[in-house]
């Protein structure tokens, strides 16, 4: 059995007139690491934020261990950490006194942690709050959220402030909380950030899910920039017309096109010619990223999109 | 304690500096303006407010100030004691909550497995010990210059006035924090809470000049010194009325605070 950690509805969150959540379908399965993608503003923090009882959804409903957030109330929220996209830490305290605190909050829970990950990430604990940099508090929020094990981490632009070496030890430590048997619920706006870690990626765009799929498949769906050079001009129409392929361009001898599944067809095509020299290259995930958010609101997932930019 | 009220103990903690330097302050106004009782109090100074016009008098509040109680009525207990703590009170009050929420720095707190409904009882409870702490302060301080100058003001008239004068304060100060958790916003917390204490503080002074007896009846500020407690000792019905305020303003601020969507 599937044990669905969180579940959303139909959820729809209106601002005054602003609709910031049109309707967001969602399910993150126990032990799983989910990354949640889409550009600032597409509603990630809202949906979040929700999932935490900051919110009340206006419509719909959203389940985090099988109740809602509002019903849930403390007992739910001990279960999870969380890491705020904007975290905002001010006072005199130190970063250690804060940390502590926090604890306290959660009845003690983590508070023999707290060494231990401020020593992993460099954080001078005995440092008042205020005079931080944005990445030092960024490695206290890191901290809190993971020190008292939770079942469920949300982490809302988890690497934002890290460097990249800390960033690879966050992954490493989102990593460990999944072989122990935690649900990770983590948001970007850069795929990269969430593509070495997450087993399923949900891309949402003006509140809405244009995309769920596993990494895997979504990197089968970014497909191949193909590049072909002859030693004559060819007929670009026969190209066009093969299936899998798209965006086919050609500058002289030399055509390129966007590859998706197998080369088969186009291989036996430019066969058919001589062929001087040929590429084919991963396109970059972030490319398929940034189809979906080229893309009209309303177009769905799966369709050809350009993703001509240039 | 710490187990018990972990929000409570963190405000405390965090401002504990800030509490320091505010007792400091109203120390040190209690002591400067009860320690010139003897130089300008007494009959010197009723004979000077005689030949003052009527009606300034009275919207001065100087109307009693010959005798001892009435000097302190308005001075330390009537003027600058409710100013210097209701600035402390409505500004502490805004901030707790809605300030807090604005600059983000609650985010954390109310993700953790606290209920809204305890983070607000445990922040009021905090603006509440930090008032009581800083009427006692004032209290003390003043009935140490009254013994020690020989001020003739008995120990329950001390006691009336500084009970009326924390409800005072408790009333604005949990205005304040209440509008600002219904709303999220410090700026309407401090103005509604700061905009009725000067209407409040007008009203007490006008009335009886304008002959307009209603404001009196609504302001807490007379509520607050109508009764004369420096001279007269405890006024139960007046210190009723000023108790209602803060257990309205806390009810309603966490009755809407529970509800409403935070951290937008």
């Amino acid at each position: 059995m599937t044990d669905v950690v969180i579940r959303a509805e139909g959820l729809i969150k209106d601002y005054g007139d602003v609709r910031a959540l049109a309707g967001v379908d969602l399910e993150v399965h126990h032990g799983e690491v989910f990354g949640f993608l889409g550009p600032n503003g597409a509603g990630k923090s809202t949906t979040i934020r929700v999932l935490l009882d900051l919110l009340r959804p206006t419509e719909g409903r959203a389940e985090v261990f099988g109740v809602a957030p509002h019903e849930g109330g403390p007992p739910l929220r001990a279960r999870i950490g969380y890491l705020p996209g904007e975290l905002t830490m001010s006072g005199r305290r130190t970063a250690g006194e804060l940390l502590r605190h926090l604890a306290r909050l959660r009845a003690g829970a983590g508070t023999q942690r707290i060494v231990p990950l401020a020593e992993r990430f460099g954080l001078e604990l005995d440092r008042p709050i205020r005079g931080l940099s944005k990445g030092n508090k960024q490695k206290v929020g890191v901290v809190q959220a993971f020190m008292h094990d939770p079942e469920l981490l949300i982490l809302d632009e988890p690497t934002s402030g890290l460097d990249p070496l800390l960033q690879r030890e966050f992954l490493d430590l989102v990593r460990e909380a999944r072989d122990r048997g935690a649900t990770v619920f983590m948001s970007s706006h850069v795929l990269s950030e969430v593509e070495d870690v997450a087993g399923r990626v949900a891309i949402i765009r003006a509140g809405r899910i244009v995309d769920l799929d596993d990494v895997r498949t979504l990197r089968r769906h970014a497909g191949q920039h193909v590049r072909l050079r002859f030693a004559e001009p060819v007929a670009v129409e026969r190209f066009r017309e093969l299936p899998g392929v798209s965006d086919v361009a050609l500058d002289g001898i030399t055509l390129t096109c966007l590859l998706r599944g197998e080369p088969d067809a186009l291989l036996k095509a430019a066969a058919a010619h001589h062929v001087v020299s040929w590429s084919a290259q991963d396109r970059e995930l972030e490319d398929l990223f940034l189809d979906f958010y080229r893309m009209p609101v309303d177009v769905r997932a799966g369709q050809e999109v350009s993703a001509d930019g240039r | 304690m710490a187990a018990d009220l972990p929000v409570l103990t963190g405000v405390l903690l965090e401002q504990r500096r800030s509490l320091m330097l505010w007792a400091a302050a109203v120390a040190a106004v209690s002591a400067l303006y009860t320690s010139f009782y003897p130089a300008m109090g007494g009959a010197d100074l009723q004979s000077l407010i005689d030949g003052l016009p009527e009606e300034l008098v009275t919207v001065l509040g100087y109307d009693k100030i010959g005798t001892p109680g009435g000097y302190l009525s308005s001075t330390v207990y009537g003027l600058l004691g409710p100013v210097l703590l209701l600035v402390f009170a409505i500004g502490a009050g805004a901030r707790l909550i809605a300030g807090e929420e604005e600059d983000g720095t609650l985010e954390l707190e109310l993700t953790a497995p606290v209920a809204r409904s305890r983070l607000f009882g445990e922040r009021l409870l905090a603006l509440w010990l930090d008032v009581v702490v800083l009427v006692g302060v004032l209290t003390i301080t003043t009935l140490v210059l009254v013994v020690t100058l020989g001020i003739d003001v008995g120990l329950s008239q001390l006691l009336a006035g500084s009970t009326a004068l924390l409800l005072l304060v408790l009333g604005f100060g949990t205005l304040a924090m209440a509008v600002g958790a219904a709303t999220g916003r410090r700026a309407l917390g401090l103005g509604v809470a700061a905009g009725l204490a000067v209407l409040a503080f007008m009203f007490d002074a006008i009335g009886p000049t304008v002959d307009a007896g209603w404001m009196n009846a609504v302001s807490p500020f007379s509520w607050y010194m109508a009764g004369d407690p420096l001279i007269n000792g405890f006024d139960v019905p007046g210190l009723l009325l000023l108790a209602a305020v803060p257990l309205a303003a806390a009810i309603g601020g966490v009755l809407a605070f529970m509800r409403r969507d935070l951290m937008v």
